[in-house]
């Protein structure tokens, strides 16, 4: 075995049950998955029976890091956790999270590409990783005491650059809707519970290593450049959202909000965003403001500046400040998010009374984000909110809950849009209080199976976005017809999967989105313009597994793929085109494991195919088609009756839709019929023994 | 050794050796038994001032990074453009400008708690940064070795790798802790401005880092109160000389 | 030849020179009055080259034709540096900005910008209608590059909608309370109506 750069090259074990620590040898065991949730599934296939409930001490939760973490290869801070999950219904199977912030960086500068855990411990614990020195510490200090405190404290004891990864009472309390949370304010929902169940508090790291970039300096040098060079705003947008001297095009829903006029009012003293020419790689990160995209324009004043995850310009986690929330609710001035957190609080709430994205929703967000991610509730991609409001407004909640406990709560406040309201609310959820805190903890499915709500109702429903297995839909028909419904029929949650919309939204004209589109998928059809959705073709099937392998590789490598892949680019003379083969340069780079574009697409699609496979195993069933990968009902119906194929309409139409899951089978070389992979298939990427086994339980297609 | 005062024999004879320009070896100096820490940088402070002054003089440097904390994004691209594009290595912990040990709390670490700076407190991100000290530069004067020189064009007090024994003098000279040792090569590591082209600048996508003519910060920017050695060296020590892959 | 003839000829020789020599300056100055400008997101008109040159000496101010000769330079400084771009406003003056700063698309704002409102208006809607396609929202006439206020912007749709070049010109507002302007030429309103509602509503209900 060669020595490679990028990867740490151990992966750090722990046994909580045994009080064991020990470490496995990266390359050895798990170059082939490359890291992150490559190796969370490998961990779970090898080690953890289909049958295991998350919260078995049996259970094992991977955080994944990549040969690219911690590097200056740009976007590359995320962490990928990977475990069997607890809102996953009506049957539990592998799904991941993941985490921005700190934590993949500092495990990387410690030694380890990866920290698997298992076993649960007797009584509160967490763990420390100084360098190579790992212990566990007794935690009954600090269980029952919120993220912020158990990170302050445990940052206390570790330095002040410790980077801390902590769950909140909500993961204590075994609430399924929990997250564990590093860095103040980067989350990772879905696994709170699983720690907790773990009696795992947090996780404090230290890292003061290295490591190595295999590639000469100057080389790597120049290719972070050219990176740098094609990168966009958040999410891969190329074009600026209003006119700019250097912009041939722009994008009024660009999230590129730079311009001039445009203020990080917050800071001390103001800064003007101004123009961002993309070839000034000293103003990347003035590009993008979340908070401005999110809560409106009033956020410009509360704005101190981007954040984010380590090594990234990007800084897509805006900084806000607002005194009148904090004298209003008693809460902390700072605040600061991406997406999730900053919706947190406000999606509880049909509206405000100055409006949707008015001072009032700034402070719902505010609260939202105080309590939230202190208590480490999580929202399912806003499904606990859209659940919510639906429930409450159709009497469900009133009718459930019973009029004792439903009397405990300022409705009226609710009603009128009283931020005043998460109080009461939320912090009910993370110590599962009576019914309702209990119900809405649970998930999306398991809150209709206990509350008798048949699943169909939510698939059938425009506004929940309800996709299946207590899930919603993240990026499906509306951002990019059946290329998008075919992606969220491959996961065991909400797919997680940002690279069809980074290119479908990223603001270009649809002449020029085409001629790319014909270079990368090999057909301009595989794209279509906003809305104006036209039947499926063999491209759209194309753009949907480079879309479902580049999700894998990015979680895999450590790249951030809610900024990859890179096929556009906001400049001019390169026509717009960014380089598909990115990922292989920097791979090839860092590690000095030179893999084409090709080879490392088929490295993403062993780990795709092995997440696959774990889903069959789990489900105890090879009839993916019909059991798996399933379409709710919304995405053929159109609120005001359209025919599928009208512009104006996100409608799909059912035939052409199980055209579209042929047309993907068969361009993944899998059984048509079933929908799982064949035995070639599965040979085909080296995982002839993961075949094997589901063939000696009867689960590879006949 | 009284952590509060310096061991009188061991920095007379230290000084001696460098006012006269002879060798200190790393062996005279392990019989000595070390020198505080605090010690150090009170020495490297009153050297830093007019107050005392060896013979010898260190041309001026002629540039200067300076930061801005508040366009500070906490990025880090600095510290890894700094050692990948100089060391091929990401080794944040070794980088010559320095942001992530006041990232979360800020200058004064974790006691500050939610009420200092970085990203638990207002979220000011210090950058700290090598001052190019005017003559006489405390860790060149530190230095037995006489290893650390002025190197053109830019005069940047650079540390000479080969004379370099590793002790660590330097370090513990400087007032903003601004030296690293780097435990896989055993030499001690210190900004020397990219030859007139910092990385750090090239690298910040927030324009908070500015490369300028030399001007004396010595006297504007507190010295590090040092509130965390914990993060600097009690994880290392524990380690050992452990090597990573 | 004589002497003096020599001379003379010398002079002459000198006098081209000098003249070709302060030829190129004038082109290279006006050629960086116009990056200048683009750098700062605005055209270069006639009269300010015109200026920075006399000012630089580089043209005499009575000298025989003015326009003429600024109109030479700049013909000399399209031809060598070929960043330089022309384009002509309404009445027909030309307005110089160089692609290494400032594109095409931004560059035909600007003249639109200096000239009749509505015709931006309009201009902008049907571009944006056309090539992306989608409609626009009316509020990014408040902000830049178009900084006019809102009195102004509803003067321009008043007269808009009873002019006849601009009947193409329709409106829609999102469930966010929002007014959008689109062209019936490229958008009907069911599809200019479901774009608006996905930009200002739809993109963050999904984000």
């Amino acid at each position: 075995m060669g020595s490679f750069g990028g990867w740490a090259g151990r992966v750090l074990r722990v046994d909580l049950s045994a009080g064991r620590i020990w470490a496995e040898d990266t390359i050895e065991r798990y170059k082939d998955y490359l890291g992150g949730t490559g190796i969370g599934y490998k961990v779970l296939w090898d080690e953890v029976p289909a049958d295991t409930h998350p919260y078995d001490p049996t259970n094992k939760i991977v955080f994944g890091t990549g040969p690219l973490a911690g590097t200056g290869a740009p976007c590359n801070g995320r962490t990928a956790i990977t475990t069997l999950w607890p809102t996953c219904w009506p049957k539990p199977l592998v799904a991941s999270g993941h985490m921005g912030g700190h934590f993949a960086a500092e495990l990387k500068y410690a030694g380890y590409d990866a920290l698997v855990i298992e076993g649960k411990a007797d009584s509160p614990v967490w763990l420390s990783i100084e360098d190579q020195q790992v212990e566990i510490h007794d935690a009954r200090g600090i269980w029952g005491q919120g993220i912020r405190r158990a990170t302050i404290e445990i940052s206390q004891m570790l330095g002040s650059e410790a980077v801390v990864a902590a769950i909140g009472q909500a993961g204590e309390n075994l609430v399924p809707m929990s997250v564990v949370m590093n860095s103040v304010s980067h989350s990772a929902g879905g696994i709170g519970s699983v720690m907790g169940s773990k009696n795992l508090k947090a996780i404090g790291v230290r890292g003061t290593g290295s490591l190595r970039i295999a590639g000469a300096k100057e080389e790597w040098e120049r290719v972070v450049k050219l990176h740098l060079s094609m990168l966009g705003a958040n999410n891969q947008h190329v074009v600026p959202d209003s006119p700019q001297p250097w912009a041939e095009y722009y994008d009024p829903g660009s999230r590129w909000k730079a311009s001039p006029g445009r203020k990080w009012g917050a800071a001390a003293p103001a800064i003007d965003t101004g123009t961002c020419d993309p070839h000034n790689f000293n103003r990347i990160a003035y590009r993008t403001n979340n908070a401005a995209f999110y809560l409106g324009d009033v956020a410009w004043k509360y704005t101190v500046r981007g954040n984010g995850c380590t090594g990234c310009p990007i800084r897509c986690h805006t900084l806000i400040k607002v005194p009148s929330a904090a004298a209003k609710y008693g809460i902390p001035e700072m605040g600061q998010n991406t997406c999730g957190g900053l919706n947190f609080g406000r999606s509880f709430f049909r509206t405000f009374p100055d409006g949707p994205k008015g001072e009032i929703s700034v402070e719902a967000s505010m609260v939202g984000m105080h309590l939230a991610d202190d208590l480490g509730l999580w929202c399912n991609y806003s499904q606990l909110q859209r659940d919510f409001q639906k429930l409450y407004y159709d009497g469900t909640i009133r009718t459930k809950v019973g009029a004792d406990e439903f009397k405990r709560y300022s409705w009226n406040q609710y009603e009128k849009g009283d931020p005043a309201f998460l109080f009461e609310l939320l912090p009910r959820i993370a110590t599962k209080e009576d019914e309702l805190g209990t119900a809405l903890g649970l998930g999306s499915g398991y809150l209709l199976e206990r509350w008798s709500i048949s699943e169909e109702e939510w698939k059938r429903d425009f506004g929940l976005q309800y996709w299946k297995l207590g899930h919603p839909k993240h990026h499906a028909n509306e951002d990019a017809g059946q290329c998008g419904v075919i992606i969220n029929t491959q996961y065991n949650r909400d797919p997680q999967c940002h690279s069809h919309p980074n290119f479908t939204r990223n603001g270009l004209p649809i002449a020029v989105q085409k001629r790319i589109a014909a270079e990368v998928w090999g057909s301009p059809d595989a794209v279509d313009a906003v809305k104006a959705f036209t039947p499926m073709n063999p491209g759209k099937a194309r753009m949907a597994k480079w879309a479902l392998l580049r999700k894998e590789l990015h979680d895999s490598l450590s790249l951030c793929n809610w900024m990859g892949p890179w096929v556009a680019s906001p400049l001019k003379e390169r026509g717009y085109k960014g380089d598909d083969s990115i990922e292989s340069l920097l791979y090839g780079l860092v590690t000095g494991d030179r893999k084409s574009r090709e080879e490392l697409d088929l490295t993403a699609e062993r780990i795709f195919l092995l997440h696959r496979a774990l889903t069959i195993r789990g489900m105890g069933t090879g009839q993916m088609r019909v059991r798996h990968d399933t379409v709710p009902e919304w995405v053929f119906a159109d609120p005001e009756g359209k025919a599928a194929f009208t512009k104006g309409t996100n409608r799909m139409d059912r035939d052409d839709i199980a055209k579209a899951m042929d047309l993907f089978y068969q361009e993944m070389g899998w059984d048509k019929v079933s929908g799982a992979p064949t035995r070639a298939a599965y040979q085909r990427v080296g995982l002839a023994h993961v075949a094997q086994e589901l063939a000696e339980k009867g689960l590879l297609p006949g | 050794m009284d952590a509060q005062r310096m061991e009188p024999r061991a920095l007379e004879e230290m000084l001696r050796a460098a006012l006269q320009d002879a060798s200190f070896s790393r062996r005279r100096f392990l019989q000595l038994g070390g020198i505080s820490i605090i010690g150090m940088s009170v020495v490297g402070t009153r050297l830093a001032s007019e107050a005392a002054g060896p013979a010898l003089y260190m041309e001026q440097a002629t540039g200067i990074v300076i930061g801005d904390p508040t366009k500070c994004v906490g990025c880090r691209r600095c510290e890894l453009a700094c050692t990948e594009f100089n060391d091929g290595k990401a080794a944040p912990s070794v980088a010559r400008v320095k942001v992530a040990r006041n990232l979360n709390f800020g200058p004064k670490g974790v006691q500050a708690g939610q009420r200092g700076q970085g990203n638990w407190g207002d979220g000011l991100v210090v950058q700290d940064l090598c001052k190019q000290c005017r003559h006489p530069v405390p860790c060149a004067t530190a230095c037995p070795q006489g290893a650390i020189v002025a190197k053109p064009p830019t005069n940047a007090r650079v540390v000479d790798a080969e004379l370099c024994i590793g002790c660590k003098f330097c370090l513990y000279a400087c007032p903003w802790e601004m030296l690293s040792f780097d435990r896989e090569t055993g030499k001690a590591v210190k900004c020397s401005l990219c030859d007139g082209k910092p990385k750090c600048v090239e690298a910040c996508p927030a324009e908070s880092l500015r490369y300028v003519s030399w001007r004396d910060l010595t006297r504007q920017i507190p010295r590090r109160a040092s509130a965390d050695k914990r993060s600097r060296t009690a994880a290392g020590n524990r380690s050992g000389n452990q090597k990573h892959a | 030849m004589s002497a003096e003839g020599q001379d003379a000829s010398n002079q002459q020789g000198k006098g081209e020179e000098g003249e070709g020599l302060r030829w190129e300056a004038a082109s290279q100055a006006a050629i960086q009055v116009i990056r200048n400008r683009s750098g700062q997101g605005q055209l270069a008109a006639e009269e300010e080259i015109l200026e920075e040159l006399l000012a630089l000496g580089l043209l005499e101010e009575d000298a025989a034709n003015l326009s003429a000769s600024l109109a030479e330079i700049l013909s000399t400084a399209s031809h060598t540096h070929d960043d330089l771009r022309t384009i002509p406003n309404q009445e027909g003056n030309k307005r110089y900005y160089s692609l290494q700063f400032m594109t095409e698309t931004y560059a035909r704002l600007l003249l639109q910008r200096e000239g009749d409102p509505l015709q931006l208006i309009a201009e902008i809607v049907r571009e944006n209608s056309a090539l992306y396609p989608r409609p626009f929202p009316l509020g990014a006439f408040e902000r830049t590059p178009f900084t006019m206020t809102r009195e102004e912007i509803q003067r321009c749709l008043d007269q808009m909608s009873c002019h006849q070049a601009y009947q193409d010109i329709a409106r829609t507002i999102t469930s966010a309370g929002n007014v959008f302007l689109y062209s019936t030429l490229h958008l009907d309103p069911d599809y200019a109506a479901t774009l608006a509602e996905w930009t200002d509503v739809g993109q963050h209900d999904n984000p």
